[in-house]
This record gives C-alpha cells, structure tokens and sequence, in this order.
C-alpha cells in the first residue's frame, strides 16, 4: 500500500480536499439529501464493491482501476466526514455566542 | 454522530468531481504502475536461474511464466514474484524444463564448424560450453543447438568440458554423452591424435565410461623410393621412433650401397605393431630393384619396381610375404628389367670389380651365411654375369689373417661356395662358376689394422676365358 500511495498520492490527497470541502459545505446547506431507502442501497452497493475488490475477482486492469476507485471514494468519505463535523463544530461554537448577545 | 448520517445524505454532489478524478488518476496512473512493477518484478528475479522468463503486468496482476530447473527454484521464484510490493495477484505459469531421458549431449565436427547439440542442464553449463567450444578451438566456427533440459548426470560440465577438447584433436568425427556413456567416432587430425584421445578419456570425471570409441587414426604411411638417375634412395613418412628411425636409417645404408640416402622421416605415433620388423625386409627388397618405390600404409605393403632378372622378380613376389609379421599384407607389382645388352668378358670384369670395389658381400660373422643386406649387390653381380653368357667365372674366397690358417682357408672355400650356389639358384648354369678358397694368402690391405682386415675378408669375381 504504502508503494501505490507514493504513486498516486496527488490524487488521494485530492479526494481529501474534496470529501473536506464537501463536508464544510453539506452541514449548511438546505435542499434535500439522499432518502434513506436510496443509502442503503447505495452502502450494498459500496459494500458489494469493497467484497469484490477485497476478494480480487476483477482481474486486470479493472481490479486496478476499483481499488484505486474504492480507495479514493473511502478518503473522500474521511473527508466529508472530518468537514462535516469541523463545519458543526464552527456552527456550534459561534451559535451560543450570538445567542449570548445582550 | 446522529449529525453524520444526516449530513452524509448531502454529500453525494462530490460523488461527481470524484469520478472524474478517478477517471483522470485511472488513465494516467495505469501504464507507469505496470511499467515500474515489470520493472520490479524482473530485478526480483534477478538472481533466480529460469529459462524462456515472459513477464506480462496488467493493473497490478503479473502474469509470470517460465521455466525453472527443479521445483524448489520454481516456487522460490514465483514466491519472489509475489513479494514484489505493489503486486496484487501473480497468475502462475511456471513449469519445470522438460526432463531428458536419456540426457544426451553432443559435439560434431566437420571440415568448417562445430556444432554442439543435444541438451544442457543450465544456461551457465551452456555458455560456458560454447565459450570453451570457441576458445579451444580458434578461428573455427561454433554453432550451438543446444537446448536445456533436466536430468544431467551428476559432474556433466567437466565430463563435457574435457570432450569438447577431444573434439579438437579430431578433423572429422562426433562425440556423444548420453547420460554418462561417451561415444566417440571419426577421423583424428594427426597421427597420434587417436592415442591422445584415449589417453585424455582416462580422466572423465567418476562414474562416466566410454562405450564406444571408434575414432580412426589418418594411415600412417611409410615410404621409399629408389631413384636410379639420381641415384639416391628418398625415405618420406612416419616412424615410431627415434631408435627405429636410426635402425633404418642405418639398414637403408647397408643394403643400398650405391645409393644416397636422403632422408625424410619423422617420429610419430600410432605405427602398427611389427612396423621395424616388416619395414626392414621390404627395404631389403626395394634394394633388389633396379628403380622402385616402396609404400607401407598402415599394415599393407605395397612393392611396385623392375626386379634385375627373372627369378629376382620370383622371388620376391613369394619370398617377402612370408617374413612380414601376422596380419601385415603385402601387394607386390614386381616387373622385369629389359635385360641389358650383352657384353665381352673383360668388360664384364670390369663391371665385376666396380660393384665389388664399392661393397663386398657379407656372411654371417665367421660363418659362410650370406647376410640379407648382401642381396641387392648379388642381384647386380647376378645381372652383369647374365651379360656376359659365355665367360667362366672364378668366385675367389679370401679371409683376414686372423685365426688358424686352415680354418682360413675352409672358411674362404665355404664362402667361396655359398655365393656360387647362390648364383645357381638365380638360374646361372652351375658349370660358368669355380668356386675357390685362398684362405689369407692374398691380401689386399694390411693385416694389422681392422680396416685393412675387413677389406682382406672379401669374394672376388675373376673372369677365366
């Protein structure tokens, strides 16, 4: 592992930023997300994925090409996640502070 | 926590950047990661030994096939292959080279190139076999069939290694390991070659034999030739050795007395057995002709030359045969001199006292036995006296003074009559020749020294109207 990050580091640290800025933005924004029914079919579908390429049954190529896809998708989540609660830990700091506004 | 689940239902508009991400780190991370892992793979399997190695990288799988020289080899290198870091999945396709039953290897010489044939146990046993190949046999070419394969008798490179410098000694000829049997055949390059090629093959290292060896030697030819206008007898070829070359040397003295002797010869080995002892009566028999050439090859003995008179001719042609060592075959083509033109009686003295003056005939110490060398002089005297048909001949026996002078006087009469009887056997009538002893009583040297002694112990021919 540690010889494919010095590979494609660039594009990892991407999918950082990216899930980071995602998450900053998500907590704030209005509008509606994913139903529940469609998260847990997209977690089977994550899930059935990570079994696949755990199990290496893409050969080639395409094993490669969903690793690297799996790998990005999972910091991406880091990211959003890590952002999220950076994003509420902000809100919430400041929101009692208005509030203490005589 | 609870936060988390409800945020993450927001985040899927990344999702899209993502893919395109994913898109531009797939097709621009694919060919450089294959590169550097066959890069990889190849310098793990730097120190392994394998023949026919394909390495194929797709993504991070390696297809890896190639062929190992035993099992253990085999897996170590597969095993090597999947510690390549970054390699996912290694798709094996090794296989033990084939086993050679029996494991035969072989060198073939002819007139331009050697090919080296056959199987080999490693890519290093090869090279090192072709580079020896060139090195030992400079400047000819080395052309390598040679394929690898399993199962070599135990020490095959020194087995191999030592023939390959036998196959240098050859002109023609193939050699042949199979498992540890050595088959030899063909032609050695010089005299000698044969015999150092046994030699050599008493060093295979243990357990290796040799089962056939049918290496010929070139023939080793003897050859003389006695030139009447130049007079001079040329001796060319091979003889076994500095002690037989010197026997014959001094042999070809004696019984060619008029003749020069030039001589050609050089020591080899590898002449068949009985060579001095077949050589020296043919010699004898060349000495009898009047222009002839003698050619020993190998063991057959082939006289061709014009004999002095008939029964020359006869008996040669049946007599030498018989004095040949067993197994040696001899091929007379022995014809008659046209007989010279007659002659009166003094000029058949004069021809007399020439031959005798440049040799005497020789017996047996003390005895009245004619010597073997004394046969080619006789033939002349035989012949200048069928010259001269109608003249009576005294053949004068004289000794030395040493000794009682009757025993003297016997001698010379035995001696006297042993050369007469001679000449009635070459067909000369009987009633032409008187033999007669004079025992010391008419010297024509002085007695005190050898020398003057053995120019006293000679056979005259004096010619009676």
């Amino acid at each position: 592992m540690a010889y494919l990050t010095t590979f494609y580091w660039g594009w990892l640290l991407a999918s950082v930023l990216l899930g980071l800025a995602m998450g900053w933005i998500s907590v704030v924004q209005h509008g509606e997300g994913v139903s529940k029914n469609m998260k847990r079919w997209l977690a089977v579908l994550a899930a059935a994925l990570v079994a696949a390429a755990l199990a290496r049954a893409v050969p080639g190529r395409f094993g490669y090409w969903l690793d690297l896809g799996l790998t990005m998708f999972a910091l991406y989540l880091v990211g959003c996640a890590i952002g999220s609660w950076l994003r509420d830990w902000v809100v919430s700091r400041s929101a009692p502070a208005l509030r203490d506004l005589p | 926590m609870r936060g988390l689940f409800r945020w993450s239902g927001k985040w899927w508009p990344g999702v899209i950047p993502l893919v395109i991400f994913w898109a531009i780190a797939a097709w621009t991370s694919t060919e450089p990661l294959e590169a550097d892992l066959v890069q990889r793979t190849t310098a793990a399997l730097k120190d392994t030994v394998l023949d026919k190695r394909r390495i194929v990288v797709a993504g991070r799988d390696v297809t890896f096939a190639a062929e190992a020289f035993s099992e253990d080899g085999r897996l170590s290198a597969v095993a090597s292959v999947e510690a390549v870091p970054g390699v996912r999945l290694v798709n094996d396709e090794t296989r033990l080279v084939p086993e050679a039953r029996p494991f035969v290897w072989s060198a073939e010489r002819d007139v331009v190139r050697v090919t080296l044939g056959g199987s080999s146990p490693l890519p290093s046993s090869k090279a090192k076999l072709i580079e020896a190949a060139r090195a030992g046999l400079g400047g000819v070419e080395v052309t390598d069939r040679m394929n690898l394969s399993r199962g070599a008798p135990p020490r095959f490179d020194n087995a191999a290694l030592l023939l390959l410098d036998q196959i240098g000694k050859l002109k023609e000829g193939k050699i042949t390991l199979s498992d540890n049997k050595v088959a030899l055949s063909g032609m050695a390059r010089e005299l000698g070659g044969r015999e150092a090629i046994s030699a050599a093959l008493k060093n295979l290292p243990e357990g290796y034999s040799v089962a056939a060896n049918d290496i010929k030697a070139p023939p080793y030819i003897f050859q003389a030739y006695k030139d009447p206008v130049a007079v001079t007898l040329t001796l060319t070829g091979y003889v076994p050795d500095n002690n037989v070359h010197a026997a014959l040397v001094a042999a070809a003295g004696r019984k060619f007395f008029s003749e020069k002797v030039v001589d050609n010869l050089k020591a080899s080995l590898g002449a068949p057995s009985g060579f001095a002892a077949a050589v020296a009566p043919a010699l004898g028999a060349l000495s009898r002709l009047s222009t002839g050439t003698l050619v020993v090859t190998d063991r057959e003995v082939k006289l061709s030359g014009d004999a002095l008179y008939e029964a020359a001719a006869g008996q040669i042609r049946a007599g030498l045969g018989k004095e040949f060592p067993p197994n040696w075959q001899f091929k007379p083509e022995i014809s008659v001199k046209p007989a010279a033109a007659p002659v009166d009686a003094t000029v058949c003295q004069q021809l007399f006292t020439e031959l005798l003056g440049k040799a005497r005939i020789r017996f047996e110490s003390g005895k009245a036995d004619l010597v073997a060398d004394s046969a080619g002089l006789l033939d002349r005297l035989i012949e200048t006296a069928l010259r001269c048909p109608n003249a009576n001949i005294e053949v004068a026996g004289h000794t030395d003074t040493d000794g009682e002078e009757a025993a003297n006087q016997a001698l010379s009469e035995k001696r006297a009559q042993a050369v007469t009887d001679y000449l009635v056997r070459a067909g000369l009538p009987a009633s032409r020749f008187t033999p007669v002893g004079y025992g010391s009583t008419q010297p024509i040297a002085g007695n005190d020294t050898d020398e003057g002694k053995a120019q006293n112990r000679r056979i005259d021919f004096v010619v009676r109207q």
